[in-house]
């Protein structure tokens, strides 16, 4: 690890097991499809096979007439929901936009839209009873690129849209762009008139998804008093309440949203399905109902991320970017809200660059509504934009590396929207990956080459709540509502205890549901450890504050006589007055009752991300396979505070950014059929893929954080794209600009047979 | 205040301004006393548009149109963002 300014720490920095260890591995732990409940019932769900088409008509009477069937719902048992824009706690949308895409209204809009659904006694007869369905479709062409969707002729998926820009103008024609967004400063002519170097080019990326391996479920049981009750895997569980609150039209205080354990999500997990399709059964037959996907109907029923096309074009003079002009135009699937904005709001975030121009469009397609990935829409704009960089870097002649330092941004450079950077890392960065042993070494040998690319991510702050409640034997329960996806339970139980200054085993962790905690916004935007972290912190200083008060009452004394430190209480005047945590946690009873600490925060300075990748690669001219020889990663994480864990989330960043590079595509045909909806053939990548992914964990302080912890989990997607696409480059002096770079886009490209 | 490039259109072309005011809604109130419209564009139903986010002093965050601004504090309005 490189550090600089850090502390010494006690349980911070180290790496202690996980405490829902064992209970997954030896598989006890309880996931969304474990729910039993008493008369539970399952329900199944019919999709449209038209990727565009108008309902004209659906009769669900013969259906409901079969043994066995309980209840069939449709969109028209969902309450009209109005058009205000959601905030659902990272990430907005309209409510109506939300409703459409639970259960489809007058169109399908995608191949696997969920039309009706069935409850049943046994899922045998849910199934069944999806075939008994008569749904009238007038089949209308699918739009399946951005290119398509931006024509003035194409066919639109909303009529009734119009182009919106941030002054609140709309297009005089309706449109497939839902937004238009511009960033611009500088004089950019004239900054291409003075450049030594101007490179520009075009770039095409796919659909991808998250690849999480438990599919969605949802388990509704709504209760005779009114109230709702859910069990369901989620990266947010006061998020799915909100969504619910908004699309049954019930108060939150009426909706219980118990969070299971979860299989991955990676922001795929965020959004709602399948829970409120499966409240409205339970409200129509009474009982519980539970609804699970299978792998294609989580293909092509969730959200994946956009592809999208680019155009950029970079200048460069005396060494220095002085000119960057970037179209990003995203897919955002069937409803408004691609990650466009963030992209481009990223993708130069690691340099200074005066004189840019930034157009960004969010246009739909009969394409699945896209939900956020892991750093959303900025490992696609990187791929564009770092490969523009390492062009410049190589037609100056300068080092890739150290063009980017030279170009770096620091504390005071200011983004694309005229924000300063606070204290940020990446110089540090980019120095970790100059002198690390990969970088070092020369790389040898026939169609092999090297390639880099920084990334940036904001990372995110926002709403967290916990409580600590001590127990008598010196242990501390800490109750938590954030959703453990890569090892918060422990990261939050390690800054406890460092708070504390008790050993890390006296904490238990545990995640509950939402009547049993302030609100928490979702694990997503790399925020737990961060947000949840200083919610910690609070809490062990409210303990701290009041067992002060309580040894001041057992030693007769005032406060201020008292202090706390390393786990113990202390009389500042009375060396023979001490006690440890333990010993006072034992004395509750007697000293005023039950001792809860308890953290609330609305968490604002998160600090930025960044990571900066090595990548050796090996091509095959012949079958175009691509082989990862060597990959190394430096980021900057503030302070690690479990480093196994900061490891393993730059790991599985790199591994995703590698499938997505060299594999993953959604596949249309023509028909707008995704043609590879199972992992048979959307082709992730396995162990045998891959060599031992390198970490060096950079860590400035973010002065944002008692800890200076900055969340980890999104920028390692962030540079794989590009810093792949130029090793590849390297490796066989060709520029590939559109992704996957699979095989057989390999062997087109070095054989020129496209 | 940094006047975000797509609104600058309501500020004759300015990029940043410099007004008074000791709250975020004041601000946005003197901003859109030069601008006509910004605030709108900005507030909707008391508060700040779910999808912007307000930038104070280079740290984005959904401030409410109550939270106090120092003389010298940087304001400006961003797009939103949501991660995974």
């Amino acid at each position: 690890m490189t550090t600089i300014e850090k502390p010494g720490y006690k349980v911070i920095g180290t790496r202690p097991i996980r405490p829902d260890g064992v209970e997954k591995v030896t598989g006890k732990a309880l996931y969304g499809a474990d729910i039993h409940l008493p008369d539970l019932v399952h329900g199944a769900v019919l999709r449209s096979p038209h990727a565009h088409a108008r309902i004209a008509s659906i009769d669900t009477s013969a259906a409901e007439a079969m043994p066995g069937v309980l209840a069939v719902v449709t969109h028209t048992d969902l309450p009209v929901v109005s058009d205000t824009v959601v905030d659902m706690g990272e990430g907005v949308s309209t409510a109506s936009d939300m409703s459409k895409n639970v259960l489809a209204a007058d169109k399908a809009l995608y191949r696997g839209h969920a039309v009706a659904a069935v409850a049943a006694t046994n899922v045998h007869d849910a199934l069944s009873a999806l075939d008994a369905i008569a749904v009238e479709y007038e089949p209308l062409p699918p739009v399946l690129s951005v290119q398509d969707a931006m024509r003035e002729d194409a066919p639109l998926l909303d009529e009734s849209r119009h182009t919106k820009t941030p002054a609140g103008e709309l297009s005089e024609n309706a449109s497939n762009v839902a937004a238009h967004n511009r960033f611009e400063g500088g004089d950019l002519e004239a900054a291409y008139a003075e450049a030594d170097v101007v490179v520009e080019r075009e770039f095409d990326t796919k659909m991808v998804h998250q690849g999480y391996i438990e599919p969605h479920n949802g388990t509704a049981n709504w209760n005779s008093d009114g109230t709702l009750t859910v069990w369901t895997s989620t990266q947010g569980a006061f998020a799915v309440r909100s969504a619910l609150a908004e699309l049954l039209q019930l108060p939150v205080s009426r909706i219980r949203v118990i969070p299971m354990e979860i299989g991955g999500g990676f922001g795929g997990k965020i959004g709602v399905y399948l829970e409120p399709v499966a409240a409205l059964l339970s409200r129509k037959c009474g009982r519980p109902v539970q609804l699970t996907m299978d792998r294609t109907d989580v293909f092509q029923a969730t959200g994946p991320t956009s592809g999208g096309h680019m155009k950029g074009k970079l200048a460069v003079k005396d060494g220095k970017i002085t000119a960057a002009e970037v179209s990003l135009a995203f897919e955002a699937g069937a409803f408004p809200g691609s990650p466009v904005m963030a992209g481009a709001m990223c993708m130069l975030s690691p340099y200074e660059v005066e004189n840019f121009k930034v157009d960004a469009y969010d246009v739909v397609v009969n394409k699945p509504k896209v939900a956020a990935y892991r750093a959303p829409g900025a490992p696609n704009a990187s791929f564009c934009v770092e490969q523009l960089i390492d062009e410049l870097a190589r037609e100056t002649g300068a080092d890739p590396l150290q063009f980017r330092l030279n170009n770096s941004a620091r504390e005071g450079s200011r983004m694309i929207t005229g924000v300063a950077h606070p204290r940020i890392g990446h110089e540090e960065t980019v120095e970790a990956a100059q002198s690390s042993d990969h970088y070092t070494s020369p790389i040898e040998g026939p169609n092999r080459g090297r390639g880099v690319a920084s990334g940036f991510w904001f990372n995110a702050g926002m709403q967290s709540s916990v409580i600590a409640s001590v127990n008598p034997d010196g242990t501390v329960n800490l109750i938590e509502g954030s959703t453990d996806i890569g090892g918060t339970r422990a990261s939050l139980a390690m800054q406890l205890a460092e708070t504390l200054g008790i050993e890390y085993d006296s904490i238990r962790p545990t995640v509950v549901d939402t009547d049993s905690v302030g609100h928490n916004d979702v694990t997503g935007g790399s925020r737990t450890a961060y947000a949840s972290g200083q919610a910690v912190y609070e809490a062990g200083l409210d303990v701290q504050q009041q067992m002060v008060a309580r040894a001041a009452q057992l030693w007769e004394c005032e406060a201020e006589d008292v202090e706390y430190a390393a786990g113990a209480l202390r009389h500042k005047s009375d060396s023979e007055k001490t006690m440890t945590f333990a010993e006072l946690a034992g004395k509750q009873m007697e000293t005023g009752g039950p001792l809860q600490g308890r953290g609330t925060v609305m968490a604002r300075t998160p600090g930025a991300a960044y990571g900066v990748h090595v990548v050796d690669v090996e091509v095959d001219p012949d079958t175009g396979k691509v082989d990862i020889l060597r990959y190394t990663i430096a980021q900057d994480a503030g302070t690690a505070v479990h480093p196994s864990y900061v490891e393993g989330q730059m790991q599985g960043g790199v591994v995703q950014g590698i499938g997505w590079a060299l594999n993953e595509e959604y596949y249309y045909g023509e028909d707008g059929r995704m043609e590879n909806a199972s992992f048979l053939d959307y082709r992730m990548p396995t162990s045998l893929d891959l060599p031992m992914i390198d970490t060096i964990i950079v860590e400035v302080p973010n002065p944002g954080h008692p800890y200076g912890v900055r969340g980890v989990g999104e920028v390692p997607i962030v540079p794989p794209l590009a810093a792949i696409a130029n090793a590849i480059h390297d490796a066989t002096g060709h520029r590939f600009t559109e992704l996957p770079i699979s095989p057989r886009r390999v062997v087109e490209e070095l054989h020129n047979l496209q | 205040m940094l006047i975000p490039s797509p609104l600058r259109s309501l500020c004759a072309g300015a990029a940043a301004l410099e007004v008074a005011g000791a709250t975020l809604g004041e601000v946005l109130r003197a901003v859109d006393a030069r601008c006509p419209g910004f605030y709108e564009r900005a507030v909707e139903g008391g508060r700040v548009r779910p999808e912007l986010s307000v930038a104070l002093n280079g740290h984005a965050f959904r401030y409410g149109l109550t939270e106090p601004i120092a003389p010298a504090d940087e304001v400006t309005i961003v797009p939103a963002i949501g991660g995974g």
